[in-house]
């Protein structure tokens, strides 16, 4: 049993990695067949002979084949050598090693508030079932889901930024931690809030599943207690499906955090990404797309096996004796 | 984010009840999206002034009479450029939810119907547009080939497409194995007209009320993109644009902010709402059993 | 909490329903009309009906497990103490200790995260606490008990067990805090037959051995003979009948309970024909202001409609709803009398020429790695207009062979003529073949409600089947009339929907979609296993007659060897994929040759209490 677990997460650690591969190729040939030329954007404003062109090009490798170049860009990649920014000629992996902290912060803020804002009262929702309250979850979940990150943190930077002066506008803050939790608030907020929804009401739609289950029933007819029936049926059986869903809510949060950094000016890997995209910075571009696969892939594989180990259906097969 | 609210409403299914007659909210859900499909189409003849106009000497002006909600840094009017706006946000979107329902549709079919390996293809292609956040793709890809606010559409219609597909087959896949499915099949039916004829109307409420889905996922995304600057022209009135540009002016005329961003939520919600009522009414209706 | 403690005496009723209703609460529609009974203790009592009967709310409403919207009146008196309208924390000191319950599925009643062992433990009283040795030894016990002497059931989880044993596991998680009744739901019914025998022997030592009453919810009535001493029949929400079990069986004093149990057929003869009951089960509420039976009863007079009968005493500890009962008691006797006679011997000569010839079929079915054997070299005949039966439990591989017959599957190995078509791949077949095939045989499947297109009208459903082999068919609208006719409908279900028809009329429709085509072999694959009981001799019947007139041969496909005994020739026995017996009707039934046909014929369910007894081991 416990091998059968080993070898599920090895054999989906390997087709992380065959994603990741497929992924970095297709991030290479796509940045290869952007239009407008590298040495253009390289040269800026430097004078162009044909000889600058030339050593441009040697030094970047673009006088090689094709495949070669993606050979050349994938032994450094794996190597962490992104190589450099061709605008701002920052290290690509000192902007990423700077930034990513900042990011994760925000992420995991905002993880906590999903999960206190969603799980709970979609329990509350679930066993104080009635008519108005299933109405009001759902419309407010829908509204909640309509929202997107950024038009919620304009809307909390107005109220809690502009009108009561309770948190900074802008900014990460300086890395200690409380400067850091009083800068990020309004941001992670504004990155949970539609998760948030999206949680609750699959907690909620959950919960009332296993409730109407025969085995809740039976629990029942045998004289079992309301709390315990609680606490260890429905909410274990009914976590299973949120479990599921949480690689969704990653990529959720992911984009999300894009939206808000931006909003915030947070400078988080999310606001490089849509900077480095809105000048065209292809090595910095390379470099995100590479971590934040890494980052998606590594956290379904993490909800994977937390799926195996609470459901033992998954473990176990479904062989019968 | 459509694949998320999709997932929702198939988990969701199980749990709902049957509700009574259409609520209030589901009339004013209706009329406000009416009220916006208007606005897409004769907003331009309407707007009582020059969404694109610039006045440099009435700039970020709080609401009056001549100007509902203000106007922006250029002088432009705020309420003109938000009537005219309805556009953008409506018409990509539209596209998207065609495209899903044409092409989604008719992959998941086959590919519940048939399985094989159009089938696993699918289902390895949805596996990899799930697990890559689909804004953060179109980011790239302008990044790379430049923004454009039809780029957009039809990159984020590529994403969605496997994604309508894989609720359609789900869907379908229930209802293969019924006896009703195998008599046709043993009767001889051809298999065209099995999947069309007699699993697509069993799976239609599930089909038409994601595409209510992916409608409002993707009139968020877009505004997301534009909102970005990655999405609609530069001066275009697109609300996700307008949020973007005026968001350092939330001091100076928080109207020019707020109001876009209200009516993005306002549109998308409402969007999202029918189509939730949709999807009860039919099943209410006994139809799909 | 003792009886005596509580000051009653041991000779009162332990249960008392007096007057119980019960309705939905939204549109006060009647789930039950109106429930009185009693269970002394160590009394067995079976309350009896079909789907829609109300017996399984009646049995949920004692213990207050209605599910939401569904409201309980009247009184339900245990030990002198009202259940009705205490709150779930009043109800926590009966359920269990004092009434346990178990539910008809054992699929769906075990929670699947937990282990056997844990669901016991949590079900055992909470008052002492138990050393880990100590509460092993009682889980041993307690599965002991219920005849589960394999100590590792404890750390297995649900899913890794047959459903008898998730059933056996239950019924001990319901014994845990030794209550005074016990209430099984349909215990057997999601079994198989030969598992169904074992649990209600089980059920029936468990209750003996400890003294306690049962109340046991079926829909046989020769399950509640052979098991309970005291019999309530319910129909449409009210009791119809009651008597002791002994009496009832040898005169029912009730049409409906006749007519229950004629529509049953015997295991041991082949009668002439069934006498079933016209119709189908009203709702409570279509039959509130007159005799519940009266629209489907054949002594129906004008007074059954003018009042709703109450039960009143006609005999000895009997009480009947009928109010002709006097009048027609010579009917119903004469009725019993026709019913019982036997068919005239059918031929044992086999076919001359066969219309489909099976030899050595395998089909292999390769599921997470493994491979699992459906057909392991299976070889049958059927004859021109001949009725051959297939027997055999859930997992025997009828089924398949049955799929592979009409082409929804394709057989791994052998050969299969249909006519003078090969058959055992459709998709290798030209055009014209496959159509020929598909013009000879049709197949009806077992569940009537997903086999009909509901988006679909019943008219359109049959067009699609007539003009699918005859493009350039004329008077399409007349042959539907034809064939709703021709399968006791009017032409006026054309314009209908599935939703609007009930079970047994979706099933004369999907055997008129099947005739559409005029086939010479029709496959029945348990046709009729799930509709109630009153509606399985109508369509028994219905295809006896449609063979009579049309000369088509019959590929019979069921666990029921009753069923098999009224409507095949010859029959072959199967088990785990192989062919195990095979040979006319009467000589395989009667004279079982193999052990497992002798061990199915055993699970057939007889009235006597002998029944049970041979099982308990």
């Amino acid at each position: 049993m416990r091998n059968d677990l080993l070898i599920y997460i090895v054999r989906r650690l390997f087709v992380g990695l065959l994603v990741l591969v497929i992924l970095s190729f297709a991030v290479f040939v796509l940045l290869f067949i952007s239009p407008g030329n590298v040495v253009d954007v390289l040269l800026g404003a430097a004078p162009r002979t044909p000889q600058t062109v030339a050593n441009l090009r040697h030094q970047f490798h673009l006088d090689k084949p094709f495949l070669v170049q993606y050979w050349i860009w994938l032994r450094d990649a794996v190597q962490l050598h992104f190589g450099t920014s061709n605008v701002t000629q920052a290290n690509v992996v000192t902007e990423l090693q700077r930034r990513l902290p900042i990011s994760m912060f925000l992420g995991f803020y905002a993880y906590l508030i999903t999960l206190l804002l969603g799980i709970i009262p979609g329990v509350i929702a679930a066993l104080k079932n009635t008519k108005n309250m299933g109405r009001l979850v759902v419309a407010s979940s829908i509204v909640a889901l309509c929202a997107p990150a950024f038009v919620t943190g304009v809307f909390l930077l107005f109220l809690f930024a502009v009108v009561w002066h309770l948190f900074p506008i802008a900014g990460a803050g300086d890395p200690a931690f409380v400067d850091r939790l009083w800068h990020l608030t309004l941001p992670a907020l504004a990155l949970a809030l539609p998760a948030a929804a999206f949680v609750l009401r699959h907690t909620r739609a959950s919960v009332l599943t296993v409730m109407n289950q025969d085995y809740v029933t039976f629990a029942r007819a045998r004289g079992l207690g309301w709390r315990r029936i609680v606490l260890t049926y429905t909410l274990r059986n009914a976590l299973i499906p949120v479990v599921t869903a949480s690689g969704l809510m990653l990529a959720f949060l992911i984009t999300g955090a894009v939206l808000v950094e931006t909003t915030f000016s947070v400078p988080g890997i999310g606001l490089l990404l849509v900077t480095s995209a809105q000048v065209k910075d292809l090595p910095m571009l390379q470099g995100l797309c590479v971590v934040v696969a890494i980052i998606v892939i590594v956290a379904n594989l993490l909800a994977d096996i937390l799926y195996a180990l609470i459901d033992p259906r998954i473990r176990l097969g479904r062989k019968t004796a | 984010m459509s694949e998320v609210a999709a997932q929702v409403e198939t988990l969701e299914a199980p749990a709902r009840r049957r509700r009574g007659r259409p609520s209030l909210l589901f009339a004013v859900c209706l009329l406000l999206f009416l009220g916006v499909v208007f606005l897409a189409i004769f907003g331009k003849m309407i707007a009582p002034q020059d969404p694109s106009a610039q006045d440099l000497s009435q700039v970020l002006i709080h609401p009056n009479g001549a100007h509902w909600l203000g106007t922006d840094a250029l002088g432009r009017d705020v309420f003109s450029r938000l009537l005219v706006g309805a556009r953008s946000a409506l018409q990509g979107p539209f596209a998207i939810a065609a495209i899903s329902m044409v092409l989604g549709n008719s992959l998941g079919l086959l590919a519940g119907y048939r399985g094989g390996i159009l089938d696993t293809l699918l289902m390895r292609w949805v596996d990899f547009m799930l697990a890559v956040p689909a804004l953060l793709v179109i980011i790239v890809i302008a990044g790379a080939l430049g923004a454009s606010y039809w780029l957009a559409v039809l990159v984020l219609a590529v994403l969605t497409v496997p994604v309508d597909a894989r609720v359609v087959r789900g869907a379908t896949i229930e209802q293969v194995p019924r006896p009703y499915v195998e008599a046709a099949k043993t009767l001889g039916v051809s298999h065209r007209r099995i999947m069309f004829l007699h699993i697509w109307p069993n799976v239609s409420p599930v089909a038409v009320a994601n595409a209510f889905l992916i409608f409002a996922g993707s009139l968020v995304a877009l505004s997301g993109l534009s909102f970005l600057g990655l999405g609609a022209a530069p001066g275009t009135p697109d609300w996700g644009q307008m949020l973007g540009e005026n968001r350092a002016l939330l001091f100076a005329n928080p109207w020019c902010v707020l109001a876009p961003g209200a009516a993005i939520v306002i549109t998308a919600a409402s969007v999202n709402l029918l189509g939730d009522w949709y999807y009860e009414w039919i099943v209410g209706r006994g139809a799909s059993r | 909490m003792s009886a005596a403690a509580n000051g009653h005496d041991l000779g009162g009723p332990l249960l008392e329903l007096d007057d119980l209703r019960i309705q939905r609460a939204r549109d006060g529609g009647t789930i039950v009309s109106s429930v009185s009974l009693a269970v002394g203790a160590g009394e067995t009592i079976g309350i009896v009906g079909e789907s829609g009967s109300g017996k399984s709310m009646t049995a949920k409403a004692i213990t207050g497990l209605l599910p939401p919207g569904v409201v309980a009146k009247g009184e339900i008196r245990y030990r002198g103490r009202n259940l009705v309208g205490q709150t779930e924390r009043q109800l926590r000191s009966v359920r269990g200790h004092e009434i346990g319950f178990v539910l008809q599925d054992p699929f769906t009643m075990l929670n699947p995260v937990m282990r056997c062992g844990k669901i016991l433990r949590e079900s055992l009283r909470q008052d002492r606490r138990l050393s880990k040795d100590e509460w092993r030894a009682e889980a041993r016990r307690r599965l002991a008990e219920v005849g589960i002497h394999d100590e590792n059931v404890i750390d297995r989880y649900p899913f890794q067990l047959s459903g008898g044993m998730r059933q056996r596991v239950a019924i001990a998680a319901a014994l845990a805090r030794d209550p005074q009744l016990l209430i099984a739901d349909e215990p057997s019914t999601a079994l198989d037959v030969a598992t169904q025998r074992e649990v209600l022997a089980l059920i029936k030592g468990v209750q003996e051995a400890r003294g306690m009453s049962l109340i046991l919810i079926t829909h046989d009535l020769r399950v509640a003979f052979a098991t309970c001493k005291r019999i309530y029949v319910l129909y449409a929400g009210s009791l119809v009948e009651v008597g002791d079990a002994d009496d009832v069986a040898a005169e029912p004093f009730h049409p409906y309970t006749q007519g229950l149990l004629l529509s049953e057929p015997p295991a041991d003869q082949r009668l002439r024909e069934l006498i079933a009951i016209p119709g189908s089960v009203p709702t409570p509420d279509e039959v509130a202001t007159s005799c519940t039976f009266a629209p489907r009863c054949r002594w129906a007079a004008q007074a059954c409609v003018e009042g709703s009968p109450p039960l009143r005493e006609v005999g000895a500890r009997r009480l009947s709803a009928c109010i002709r009962l006097e009048e027609i008691r010579p009917e119903m006797a004469t009725l019993r009398g026709l019913a019982q006679l036997e068919a005239d011997p059918v031929a044992a000569a086999r076919s001359e020429n066969p219309l489909v010839v099976v030899r050595d079929a395998q089909k292999i079915f390769t599921s997470g790695g493994g491979k699992v054997a459906a057909l392991d070299g299976v070889s049958i005949e059927v004859g021109a207009n001949e009725s051959v039966g297939i027997v055999g439990e859930s997992g025997s591989g009828k089924t398949t062979l049955a799929r592979i017959l009409v082409g929804l599957e394709k057989a791994s190995d052998g050969t299969i003529t249909i006519g003078d078509v090969p058959a055992h791949d459709y998709s290798k077949l030209g055009r014209k073949d496959r159509q020929k095939l598909r013009s000879t045989v049709q197949i009806v499947f077992q569940d009537p409600y997903s086999s009909l297109n509901p988006m679909l009208s019943i008219g359109s459903t049959l067009q699609e089947a007539v003009t699918t082999h005859d493009r350039r068919a004329r008077n399409v609208d007349a042959r539907v009339a034809d064939l709703l006719e021709s399968v006791g409908l009017p032409a006026s279900y054309a314009k209908r929907r599935p939703v609007a028809l009930s079970g047994g009329e979706r099933q004369r429709v999907a055997i008129a979609r099947a005739l559409a085509v005029n086939p010479q072999l029709l496959i029945c694959d348990e046709p009729v296993s799930s509709l109630d009981m009153s509606v399985q001799a109508q369509i028994l019947n219905l295809l006896a007659a449609l063979r009579a007139e049309r000369g088509m041969s019959y590929l019979f496909i069921t666990h029921d060897l009753a069923i098999v005994r009224q409507i095949s020739d010859f029959i072959y026995v199967m088990h785990r994929g192989k062919v195990v017996e095979s040979g006319p009707v009467e000589d395989v039934l009667d004279r079982p040759q193999h052990e497992y046909t002798v061990s199915l014929l055993e699970a057939v369910p007889r009235s006597d209490g002998d029944w049970l007894v041979a099982a308990e081991t």
